[in-house]
């Protein structure tokens, strides 16, 4: 199994079914197992905030919805998170690669990738990093229950040592 | 035409549709004009309602009404594409277009400047749309929207009035309200 595949099968453990996402090249390794698995709705959304608004509509619903994303996108996705999905108490799982990580070859992407846990800090919003794929599963799957119990946003961080990053 | 009588017209016509109301004035008459379960209010989120209500329709097979605003589309035009990508037929959005940024001193908006919000949605793939600026046109449209499968796109140009008084502001008991009219809400742990 790879990380990915074992990431997937975490998604399904917790009834989370549909994904709203803007492409990411690290990421996509997971999002196109779901793209190919009818278990799964993915809706690539034009931009992040629009995929939180999806996948609150989906929750709204009754259907667990995850949102995949880059660390840049985090940045445009803040006050969605901060006006909607705490106030409601809609809680959506945050898979966000952390660019400005190791081997970061585009200044550009620095700032708002070391910014990414500090926001969500002072969002009051928990956070764990993906640093493996051997502690994937149980901090992944620990994490869902804890979003869904709590009824808050909550960010799984993926890092290039969990999924091999990008090279320039 | 009014946001406030428009607004009542189109809830006479439904029954358990669920209803996404943009933050600001359209929530506020949502809520006068008589609260059911399945109004979801916003109270911020500026440009999403739209997007959340595409959340909905993709999920259950219920018509899902969007009641967003020309100035908070705007923000989020990029959604227009989505529910173009995504066709889903059961979502009808209604923007209410009084080409300004009412609430925050009456500025003209872009669709003032000449932006045809309609064209947007024909462009990106939206085929059932309409302009409409009379009760009796929206009445109309509206009755063959719910009809039909969509998606529908349809500008209600609306002329401002005076606001009606703030609505309770209590997003997380409408979040809890509208869901559980589809789910039993979940006791944490079990």
């Amino acid at each position: 199994m790879t990380w990915a595949q074992d990431l997937v099968r975490c998604l399904k453990g917790a009834d989370v079914s549909l994904i709203a996402y803007v492409p990411d090249i690290s990421i996509y390794q997971a999002t196109q197992l779901m793209e190919d698995d009818p278990y799964f709705r993915v809706v690539p959304a034009t931009r992040e905030e629009e995929a939180i608004g999806i996948a609150a509509g989906s929750y709204a619903v009754g259907r667990n919805a995850a949102v995949f994303m880059q660390s840049s996108g985090f940045g445009n996705c803040v006050n969605a998170i901060a006006s909607l999905c705490i106030p409601c108490r809609i809680p959506v799982p945050l898979f966000i690669n952390l660019r400005g990580q190791l081997d970061e070859f585009n200044i550009a992407q620095v700032a708002m990738g070391r910014a990414t846990r500090p926001v969500l800090d002072v969002l009051g919003l928990p956070y764990y990093t993906l640093e493996d794929h051997v502690s994937l599963e149980r901090t992944v799957t620990g994490a869902l229950k804890l979003c869904y119990a709590s009824r808050q946003p909550l960010a799984l961080c993926m890092t290039p040592m969990l999924h091999g990053g990008k090279i320039a | 035409m009014h946001r406030f009588e428009a607004t009542k017209l189109l809830v006479s016509h439904l029954q358990d549709e669920p209803v996404v109301a943009n933050l600001g004035p359209t929530t506020d008459e949502l809520w006068h004009v008589g609260h059911r379960d399945r109004n979801f209010y916003t109270y911020g989120s500026m440009g999403l309602c739209s997007s959340i209500a595409l959340g909905m329709a993709l999920t259950v097979p219920d018509k899902v009404v969007s009641l967003d605003g020309d100035g908070s589309l705007l923000m989020n035009m990029g959604t227009i594409a989505t529910i173009g990508r995504e066709k889903p037929i059961n979502l009808v959005v209604v923007v209410w277009d009084n080409e300004q940024w009412g609430q925050t001193g009456h500025q003209p908006s872009h669709t003032a400047a000449g932006t045809d919000l309609e064209q947007v949605a024909k462009g990106c793939g939206i085929a059932k749309s309409a302009t409409v600026s009379t009760l009796e046109d929206l009445d109309q449209v509206f009755q063959q929207a719910l009809a039909e499968d969509g998606p529908w796109f349809i500008v209600a140009k609306i002329e401002e009035t005076d606001y009606l008084l703030v609505s309770p502001v209590e997003p997380e008991a409408t979040l809890y309200r509208f869901r559980g009219t589809y789910k039993a809400p979940e006791m944490p742990g079990h």
